[in-house]
């Protein structure tokens, strides 16, 4: 056992212990993009919101397009991370540490694309101070804080017995800071009987705790849109077509990661086919699924055709076309396509569709955003084009790209951290995998 | 019950007292009561001077007499007592005449890209009319705009008036998508018309403005403590807008007093977009026996403002 | 743009730069049962631009053509209206009755002088309230003094009743006086008074060449109660501070049920911890 353990690390051990030359540029390039962004915010902050392509119509814009695509990933990561906890799934070893990880960062970006949004930053604490229950933006805050105080509990319940085999490990030519560091935060686990036994309870626990408020959280988000009356957002179905929507993208995030992991630190022979395939099948059934929302959602509203709905898709049929048919077309058939029919089953065929699905769920977000906005009540009657139509500045541009090299950034630190595929397993799900192996 | 009957005894024993104090100030005006908020030397106020009406109800210039400073933030959250406020927009007057957009916003201290009042060019349908459709806040009794605040800085009053405190307000803009009329307005930057205002900030007067903060029409509560109608209201040459207690049954343009439940009644008053439930306090009589054609409503208006209503499906169709 | 108020540096500045002020005067007169109500109002005017002069002294005066009798001074406001009340008992009055007014304002060294007069006999009108066959009577009676000294009717005039209200007076009808000076008329119904029904009513004749502007006014109970949308504001709805209380139930299970299970979960983790101290000794 001892032996079959350590085993692995040798092979991890060069990605905790160096990072190579392509390892820095990428970083450089990272910080370089998330260097533009901060410049970005900054002009923001000294001149103003008038920078942002945002107007008295159209209040929000990429921003919060950007906040719902980060929690969505993120939700999509606890989702997925605690489901395949929960029911022990065989193969999920390699890639639950990827899933967790996903969680945790897009859930400490997310946010900090509302607060880009708002327009005084120096009372963000009156949230706090002053908290209307009534308003859906409140029982965001609440939600969101809880689910990060959960998602880090989860993490760190499932990165306990990595942290200490990495104590353990002598042969590991790390700086003493971090030995130290793995030192405190495996928290003198040994793995006892006892202690596995609670370390077991409290990551069940935990892991339906993450599933339940991913749940809750992602369907807050979507209130925060169906509770106001404008067409479009006013919809019952919000709650669970964003949940939906947020595990398939969640889902097609965490194939890409899996790709450039595999790529990066030539895990071929812990991340194989069988995994991109069943993270695939698991995206087919999300497609479909979003597939349905979305037509019953739009169904009903070109049926109904009440007058500023059916205004809403008109516009969503000409001047959001692309967007429109990229994400509502593409996006549900490519995956039932390239992941249905067994022969196109590649890994790449796999990773490009998600790559597609990640493109179109994004433009998802955006044309229920944006368009609704666009076609209020009250006709939008105006002569500053800017009034009348949306469209992001290169200020939204920059602090969006920040946002995703921030996204890779802190993916890579975390890589660098603790080995990306998970070294240990608990007793019990051990055996099973040997049974499988 | 008693207990109101009781209150309202007192209150209107109040209000007795108090025109008496004013009539009072009415004798021996020049001494302490003017002394306290005005210097000595005479002054131009830079206010354009009004038409005096010609019925010469002193009572009535009586409490414009006492210049009141703005009340404090906590005072504006409770609503002039006894009040709950109306408004009613006689559509079939309406010649786009835009001189309400200009006294709000220079009442305002607003610049020329935020308009508490906005000036629609409406058609129900294709073969019905159109009609120019000015559209300050209706201060619904059922506010989604005040729900959907996190931080309660926009909040219902007494009296019926919905205000932002611009202190409070975080600038979430949640309220301007939760309310359905496109009413509120952002400050996408600071604009300079904010520092011509003087005096201190108060939720009544909705000015001096703030960067990243939401306003909206307010039903100029300032001018309503000392007896008057809103800017928009007393600027409109065609007596549009009418104002007044609906508690009292009574709204006024300034120079036409009428009953209210009987105007409504019968001129078939509506609210806007009923079935939203939003309960708006603003009525609207309907466009019939029009004063003007509505292509008056082009008269004379700057370039940009001609522009606005290009594209509605009535300039089309007019287009040579 | 407009000079800023109040602000007497700026005004020095802009001052020298403008064209010559010019200094008009408006007075407004009015009679109530027994006082004289005078209004002056001072404007400026410079080019294109009329402005109210506020805090200017004006004094107002009485005569008979032969007598001078100074009533007082009075401030204007902001909206350059200096307003004066008094007795009407010590007017000076001529053979017809009449009453000279005089506002002025004796000018400074920013601004020319200016008066107004006005003329008008004192008058009184009073108003009654009876039920007769059930209905609602208004009676007004309207009179002038003649040479004695003796109230006499003024015949023939035309009066207008008026309900004063918050920003303005609602006019509720007309009486055209009869011989004698008097007048009735059917009150209307629903009429919104205060909670008790009571209605400040108010007669008027007004712009009259040798009368001015008479009023009356009466008190009577006739009105519909005011009902307070105050009483019927409700403490816990969506727009109230205070959410309801399903919501806020609702919340805080929610919030306990999470919670808690964070506890536990760090609980386990703090016994790891402590089982791990307890283990030392054994390696
Ligand atoms: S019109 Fe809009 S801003 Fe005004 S009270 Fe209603 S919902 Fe609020
Ligand atoms: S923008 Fe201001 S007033 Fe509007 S909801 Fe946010 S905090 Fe409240």
């Amino acid at each position: 056992m001892e032996l079959q353990q350590k085993n692995p690390l040798r092979d991890f051990a060069p990605q905790l212990e160096r990072t190579s030359i392509q390892g820095y540029v990428w970083i450089v390039f990272l910080l370089a993009v998330i260097g533009l962004g901060f410049y970005a915010f900054l002009q923001q902050v000294f001149l103003g919101h008038e920078v942002t392509g945002m107007r008295d119509n159209v209040v929000w814009g990429v921003y919060i397009v950007n906040f719902i695509f980060f929690m969505g990933v993120s939700y999509a990561g606890a989702l997925i991370s605690g489901t395949l906890h929960l029911f022990k799934t065989a193969w999920r070893k390699p890639i639950i540490r990827m899933a967790e990880f996903i969680t945790i960062i897009a859930l400490l970006i997310g946010p900090c694309f509302i607060l880009l949004c708002i327009g005084r930053l120096d009372k963000l604490h009156y949230l706090v101070l002053f908290g209307r229950i009534q308003s859906p933006i409140t029982w965001d805050v609440i939600a969101i804080t809880t689910d990060i105080f959960g998602c880090f509990i989860f993490l760190y319940l499932s990165l306990l017995r990595d942290l200490a085999t990495l104590r353990d490990y002598e042969l590991l030519q790390l700086p003493n800071w971090r030995k130290k560091l793995y030192k405190v935060l495996a928290l003198g686990y040994t793995g006892t009987p006892e202690q596995q036994q609670r370390l077991n309870r409290a990551t069940d626990i935990m892991a339906a705790m993450v599933i339940s408020i991913a749940i809750i959280v992602y369907s807050v988000l979507a209130w925060i849109f169906s509770v106001t009356l404008q067409p479009g957002w006013h919809s019952t179905i919000f709650g669970p077509y964003f949940v939906i929507a947020a595990v398939y993208s969640g889902s097609a995030v965490l194939i890409v990661c899996m790709w450039v992991f595999r790529k990066v630190y030539h895990l071929e022979e812990y991340i194989t086919k069988k995994h991109f395939v069943a993270v695939g099948l698991i995206m087919l059934v999300l497609a479909a699924f979003f597939g349905y929302f979305t037509f019953s959602d739009y169904l009903t509203k070109w049926y109904g055709s009440e007058k500023n709905d059916e205004l809403l898709i008109q516009l969503l049929f000409k001047e959001f076309y692309w967007p429109f048919i990229i994400s509502n077309y593409i996006g549900v058939l490519l995956p039932l396509l390239v992941v249905g029919i067994a022969k196109f089953r590649t890994i790449s065929n796999i990773t490009i569709t998600s790559v597609v699905v990640i493109i179109a769920l994004w433009l998802n977000r955006y044309i229920i955003v944006v368009p609704t906005l666009e076609s209020p009540y009250l006709p939008i009657q105006d002569a500053r084009p800017e009034w009348l139509n949306y469209s992001a500045t290169w200020v939204e541009w920059s602090l969006t790209a920040a946002g995703v090299a921030i996204f890779c950034l802190l993916f890579t630190i975390a890589s660098k951290f603790i080995t990306i595929v998970p070294l240990s397993g608990s007793q019990g799900e051990e055996k099973k995998e040997d049974v499988l192996v | 019950m008693e207990e109101e009957l009781n209150k309202d005894q007192k209150n209107s024993r109040r209000q007795f007292l108090k025109k008496g104090l004013i009539a009072g100030a009415g004798v021996a005006i020049g001494s302490g009561l003017l002394a306290a908020y005005v210097d000595t030397n005479a002054a131009e106020t830079g206010e354009k001077v009004k038409v005096l009406t010609t019925d010469g109800e002193i009572m009535e210039v009586d409490r414009g007499l006492l210049k009141l400073p703005r009340v404090s933030r906590e005072e504006s959250h409770k609503g002039i007592p006894g009040r709950k406020f109306v408004m009613v927009i006689d559509l079939g007057k309406c010649k786009n005449a835009r001189k309400c957009v200009e006294a709000c916003q220079k009442g305002h201290h607003l610049p020329q890209s935020q308009e508490f009042m906005k000036v629609y060019l409406l058609q129900d349908s294709e073969k019905t009319a159109p009609y120019w459709f000015p559209k300050p806040c209706f201060h619904c009794d059922n506010p989604l705009c005040v729900s959907v605040c996190p931080v309660g800085a926009t909040y219902k009053r007494s009296d019926g008036i919905v205000l932002i405190d611009n202190e409070r307000c975080i600038g979430c803009k949640f309220c301007m998508t939760g309310c359905p009329y496109s009413t509120r307005v952002f400050a996408w930057k600071h604009y300079p018309e904010f520092d011509e205002d003087k005096e201190p900030y108060s939720p009544e007067a909705s000015s001096p403005g703030k960067e990243g903060t939401v306003s909206k029409c307010d039903f100029c509560p300032d001018l309503i403590r000392v007896g008057k109608i809103p800017y928009c209201a007393s600027a409109c040459p065609m007596g549009v807008i009418y104002f007044g207690d609906v508690d009292e049954d009574t709204v006024t343009n300034g120079t036409e007093t009428y009953q209210f439940s009987k105007l409504i009644h019968d001129r078939a008053g509506y609210r806007y977009l009923e079935t939203l439930g939003t309960r708006p306090c603003v009525y609207y009589l309907p466009p019939v026996d029009r004063q003007f054609e509505v292509d008056r409503g082009f008269g004379d208006l700057e370039e940009s403002v001609k522009d606005r209503y290009k594209d509605t499906p009535y300039s089309k169709k007019n287009k040579p | 743009m407009a000079i800023q108020p109040l602000n007497s540096f700026a005004e020095e500045k802009t001052d020298s730069a403008a064209a010559p002020a010019e200094s008009r005067m408006a007075l407004n007169y009015l009679c109530s049962t027994d006082s004289v109500n005078l209004s002056a109002t001072l404007t400026i005017k410079r080019g294109d631009m009329t402005l109210a002069l506020e805090n200017a002294v004006v004094e107002f005066t009485a005569s008979n053509g032969t007598t001078t009798t100074i009533l007082g001074t009075a401030k204007t406001n902001q909206e350059g209206s200096a307003l004066l009340s008094f007795p009407s008992a010590l007017l000076p009055t001529d053979k017809d009755g009449m009453v000279s007014y005089m506002a002025k304002f004796t000018g400074n060294d920013k601004y020319p002088a200016a008066e107004a007069t006005s003329s008008a006999k004192p008058a009184k009108i009073r108003l009654f309230f009876s039920i007769e066959d059930s209905l609602r009577i208004l009676k007004v009676t309207a009179t002038q003094k003649n040479e004695k000294g003796e109230d006499v009717a003024i015949p023939k005039e035309t009066v207008l009743i008026y309900i004063p209200r918050l920003f303005s007076l609602l006019k509720i009808g007309e009486i055209s006086l009869d011989e004698t000076g008097t007048g009735t008329l059917e009150f209307p119904k629903e009429i919104v008074g205060d909670t008790l029904g009571n209605l400040v009513v108010i007669a008027k004749i007004e712009e009259h060449d040798k009368f001015g502007f008479v009023q009356g006014k009466n008190v009577i109970n006739w009105g519909v109660h005011k009902q307070y949308y105050k009483a019927e504001v409700p403490s816990r709805e969506l727009w109230t501070p205070i959410a309801p209380l399903w919501m806020i139930i609702t919340l805080l299970v929610m919030l306990a049920g999470v919670w808690a299970h964070y506890m536990y979960a760090v609980y386990e983790l703090v016994m790891i911890k402590r089982l791990s101290k307890k283990d030392k000794p054994l390696f």
